[in-house]
């Protein structure tokens, strides 16, 4: 964190510093975050991808430190670097399974969808060139600190903060009805029937 | 100084390698994983647009695209263990029971 308050205090966008630190670091940053992901698509060892991630948003946090971003970039190791990690680690650990080599299927489909991304590149990027008509506007000192964007949520956005944490709490619990194992509810019941139809569904998870 | 395109650019590129990596991986968790990083690439649009203009409801903005993001990893990964305990696979081209 000390590194990214560092970087954080290296930018002032408004004014045009002399110093070319900003922009080697924000390059250096750049690096990390697009090698992560292209290392993260390309493994096929499933926890060197999601470690790769894992840089990816340390990466992702430093560049939204240069952006003034305080609280973000915090919450951005917190909760993807962090707790969607650790999720993602722990399904992996689960599965427990690497990706078979296997040949190459519906690469017409694939080719197609590829070329599409690379198209919407070339039309995308002469577009960003103009983005930016009007120069960068200066912030004010306490632009976002997590007071000034706490002020915001608690104020502005109350009800959309509000539900968002109902949105939450329902997802937690649908993780839980849809992971947890139906083996014990199925035997109580003497629904065997299931078990033959499908055999597979009643070997635990910890096989 | 840095200049703001450089950050829509990267943001850019992030959501292109997001899409391939949808595209052309059928590992439901490579695929889940690579949507994040599609995310990800919004929020540092967002967030980009928000310093331009010294805005900081962009950041009200992000806060929520992670909220909703955490919520879709929880409830994408909990399918996905799932679908690991009945078929033994996570692999998306053989999820195909309600094609036909």
């Amino acid at each position: 964190m000390m590194l990214l308050e560092a970087a954080a205090h290296m930018v002032d966008p408004s004014t045009i510093s002399t110093s070319s630190a900003p922009l080697i670091l924000f390059w250096i940053f750049s690096a990390v975050v697009l090698g992560g992901a292209i290392l993260t698509i390309f493994q096929t060892n499933m926890v060197a991808a999601v470690m790769s991630l894992v840089a990816t948003f340390f990466g992702l946090a430093a560049i939204y430190a240069m952006l003034s971003a305080h609280f973000i970039a915090a919450l951005q190791v917190l909760v993807y670097a962090g707790a969607i990690m650790v999720l993602f680690i722990f399904v992996v650990m689960v599965l427990n399974k690497d990706e078979a080599p296997r040949p190459m299927r519906g690469l017409i489909t694939k080719m197609i969808g590829a070329i599409s991304i690379v198209s919407l590149m070339f039309t995308l990027m002469p577009l960003l060139d103009n983005a930016v008509p009007g120069g960068v506007e200066t912030p004010s000192a306490d632009f976002g600190t997590v007071a000034n964007v706490g002020d915001i949520l608690f104020n502005d956005y109350l009800f959309a903060f509000e539900a968002v944490s109902i949105l939450l709490l329902i997802a937690v619990i649908a993780a839980v009805v849809v992971a947890r194992t139906h083996k014990q509810e199925v035997v109580e019941e003497g629904h065997l029937a299931e078990h033959e139809a499908m055999p597979e569904a009643t070997i635990e998870a910890s096989h | 100084m840095i200049p703001p395109t450089y950050f829509l650019y990267l943001a850019a590129l992030l959501f292109a390698v997001g899409a391939f990596g949808v595209i052309l991986r059928r590992n439901a968790i490579i695929m889940l994983m690579s949507i994040e990083l599609m995310l990800n690439a919004a929020n540092l649009t967002i967030l980009t647009f928000g310093r331009i203009h010294a805005d900081p409801h962009a950041h009200a903005f992000a806060f929520m695209v992670i909220a909703v993001a955490a919520a879709e990893a929880a409830v994408g990964l909990a399918i996905l263990v799932g679908i690991f305990r009945n078929r033994r696979n996570v692999n998306i081209d053989e999820l195909t029971l309600m094609k036909y």
